[in-house]
């Protein structure tokens, strides 16, 4: 029971984590429908941002949100600009850049810190605090407060603003959303920037967490998308409820079947949804083929 | 407005006779199909004439063959059939591992193990493909990049297949029947073949039904299955050609590297999307652009990891920039850009 306990504990706060990796891409797949494959290496340069920040200014890591927040929301803007924005109706060709986004920051980051492993010091990482008999980490309890905040944020920023509102608008129908007035382009560069931004908030949350190395945006990326499409493409509530499940079932898994294969199973459960209800968990039905449809 | 009138203008006026009585023609005649091929490959095999005894160039050659025959693969499904698979690693690698295991265990050549395995993963092919194939766009792609990585942990964990993460080594032991050579060239030339096998196949197909079929779904799925195109069968079709000659390039990359370990058959960077990259520089949908591709990229990455290569990853550091122009600039690749530049005619064509 007690094993039964500690492997739900670390299992919501591996989904903590997930959540907040794949909330930027919520808005970013799940919203507006853009295919970014180097989501991954966009988190992975935020961790890295927070680490300079951390130690060039030897604040506190989580000060580095006031720096890399608003850099990663400019990182968002220039990304898009430069090469989403021409490939908007080519969803095709949306893989083959990030892609090459992909490969071209995780080997930029690897030529310029020669792939040496950096972390923060360990005080910020490793400090525990006692939650039902186990020692939980406070930097993972952190981002899945953080995880949670950012979801209720989202949410209401999607369903009461009038940006959110124009956002929903335009990935329903660009057309209809252009005829009322609302700047379809425009949405989509900032749409794709505070997804961006997002991301930022995720990476200076998980820096105390990960040890830092070029090739860790990997690691999340799948599991990134696998929980867009799991919690219904564009539900907010439905990326933070499946990141929560990935994260179950990865530690589920990890105890009772092996550790090696736990990552294996969701990616097979993620398939599996894929394939048998690709509106996802809280998605509407058919979902997944708006906006798709008029690129096509 | 203009069509209106070219069109009004073909009701009221009398058919004139000297309008040239035009078979449009639907492509070339196999003759120049067949000449075409056997005027590329010629081409290709000149390098090899030249720098078969160059130590250093040799290598690179022998790579490039087997990406280009690798892209022209991929580019069957991904580029005639518009199905981005990003699942290739996934034959690629089964195809090492089977040849390598058949060699290893029971002492079968690898000239065998590879029709047999090809035919293995031809099955496995359309048994991943079936479901994912219900999948359109970028949800297709995302899910072939999962069956990738849930068999590169497949890979790592079962040991007693794979030989896990220490990997497996094929003694050298030279013997043409063994597909081990002491003369490089003579690996080169294997390459060289097993690309020119590929091209040929592509040839064929893209000038049979299966391959206009195969066009017809990649522009338009419900018009090809409106037209009674089978669009299942078609796209099943080209994944297990596909997949068949992507596993028979694994074989010959498992006994021309004799070491093989999960991280380097199921990367996706360097293979199972590699495929697709070359495909697209290149000119994803064509015959020739593949080939290209491989031609331009593969000695580019090893110049620059010559010459530069004190940094770590700076060859893919150029690699990613390319993909990204190709991508904003080069839609068509180079084969595209060619064609434009020098017959604006074409434009209209594929």
């Amino acid at each position: 029971m007690d094993n039964i306990v500690t492997i739900f504990i670390f299992g919501l706060l591996l989904g903590g984590i997930y959540g907040l990796v794949s909330i930027g891409l919520t808005l970013i797949f799940g919203v507006i429908r853009i295919t970014n494959f180097a989501h991954g290496e966009i988190l992975m340069i935020g961790m890295y941002g927070t680490y300079f920040v951390y130690v060039w200014l030897g604040l506190n890591p989580y000060a580095a949100l006031i720096v890399v927040v608003p850099a990663m929301f400019i990182v968002g803007l220039l990304v898009q600009r430069l090469l989403i924005q021409p490939l908007l109706n080519e969803p095709m060709m949306q893989i083959f850049a990030t892609f090459g986004l992909l490969i071209f920051l995780e080997n930029l980051v690897l030529m310029l810190t020669n792939g040496a492993a950096l972390g923060i010091p360990s005080e910020h990482g490793t400090r525990v605090i006692s939650l039902l008999n186990n020692k939980v980490s406070v930097a993972q309890i952190l981002a899945f407060a953080a995880s949670t905040i950012i979801v209720i944020s989202l949410h209401l920023f999607l369903n009461q603003t009038m940006m959110g509102k124009a956002i929903r608008a335009v990935t329903q129908d660009k057309r209809a959303a252009a005829t009322m007035g609302i700047n379809v382009n425009r949405i989509f560069l900032l749409t794709f920037g505070i997804g961006t931004a997002i991301t930022g908030i995720g990476s200076v949350f998980l820096t105390p967490i990960y040890t830092l190395s070029p090739t860790i945006g990997g690691s999340f990326v799948l599991a990134a998308f696998a929980v867009v499409v799991l919690g219904g493409l564009g539900s907010v509530w439905g990326a933070y409820f499946a990141g929560l499940i990935i994260g179950l079932i990865e530690s589920f898994a990890g105890f009772y079947i092996d550790p090696t294969l736990k990552s294996a199973v969701w990616f097979l459960i993620f398939i599996a949804v894929l394939i048998v209800r690709p509106s996802g968990l809280l998605g509407i039905a058919g979902a997944e083929e708006v906006g798709l449809r008029e690129q096509q | 407005m203009s069509s209106n009138s070219t069109s009004l203008k073909a009701l009221t006026e009398p058919q004139v006779a000297d309008a040239p009585a035009r078979h449009e023609k639907l492509g070339p005649s196999s003759l120049q199909v067949l000449g075409n091929y056997l005027l590329g490959m010629g081409i290709a095999l000149v390098p090899l004439a030249l720098l078969y005894n160059d130590y250093y160039w040799i290598n690179i050659l022998t790579f490039a063959y087997l990406m280009a025959g690798l892209a022209s693969a991929w580019n069957i499904i991904g580029g005639f059939g518009g199905q981005f698979s990003l699942a290739h690693g996934v034959f690629f690698g089964i195809g090492a591992y089977f040849a390598a295991q058949m060699y290893l265990i029971y002492g079968i050549s690898p000239w065998l193990a590879m029709p047999v395995g090809a035919i293995i993963v031809a099955l496995i092919a359309v048994l991943i493909s079936w479901p994912t194939f219900r999948l359109r766009g970028p949800f297709f792609a995302i899910a072939t990049m999962a069956f990738n990585e849930v068999v590169a942990v497949f890979a790592n964990y079962s040991e007693s297949i794979t030989g896990g993460a220490r990997g497996l080594l094929i003694p050298f032991r030279a013997s043409f029947s063994h597909m081990i050579f002491v003369e490089r060239w003579k690996s080169t030339l294997l390459m060289f073949a097993f690309m020119a096998f590929v091209a040929a196949i592509s040839v064929a197909i893209r000038h049979s039904r299966l391959g206009y079929y195969l066009l017809s779904v990649r522009e338009d799925e419900d018009s090809a299955r409106a037209s009674g195109v089978n669009v299942v069968a078609v796209k099943l079709w080209g994944m297990a050609i596909s997949a068949a000659l992507t596993a028979m390039g694994g074989t010959l990359f498992a006994m021309f590297i004799r070491f093989l370990d999960p991280p380097t058959l199921f990367s996706l960077p360097e293979v199972g999307v590699k495929f697709a990259l070359l495909s697209l520089i290149g000119g994803v949908g064509t015959i020739w652009g593949p080939l290209l591709g491989a031609a331009l990229v593969i000695p580019l990455e090893n110049f620059i990891r010559a010459t530069l290569g004190g940094l770590p990853g700076v060859h893919l550091v150029i690699l990613g920039i390319l993909l990204m122009l190709a991508a904003r600039f080069l839609k068509r690749g180079i084969v595209g850009a060619l064609a434009n530049l020098h017959w604006p005619q074409w434009k209209s064509r594929r």
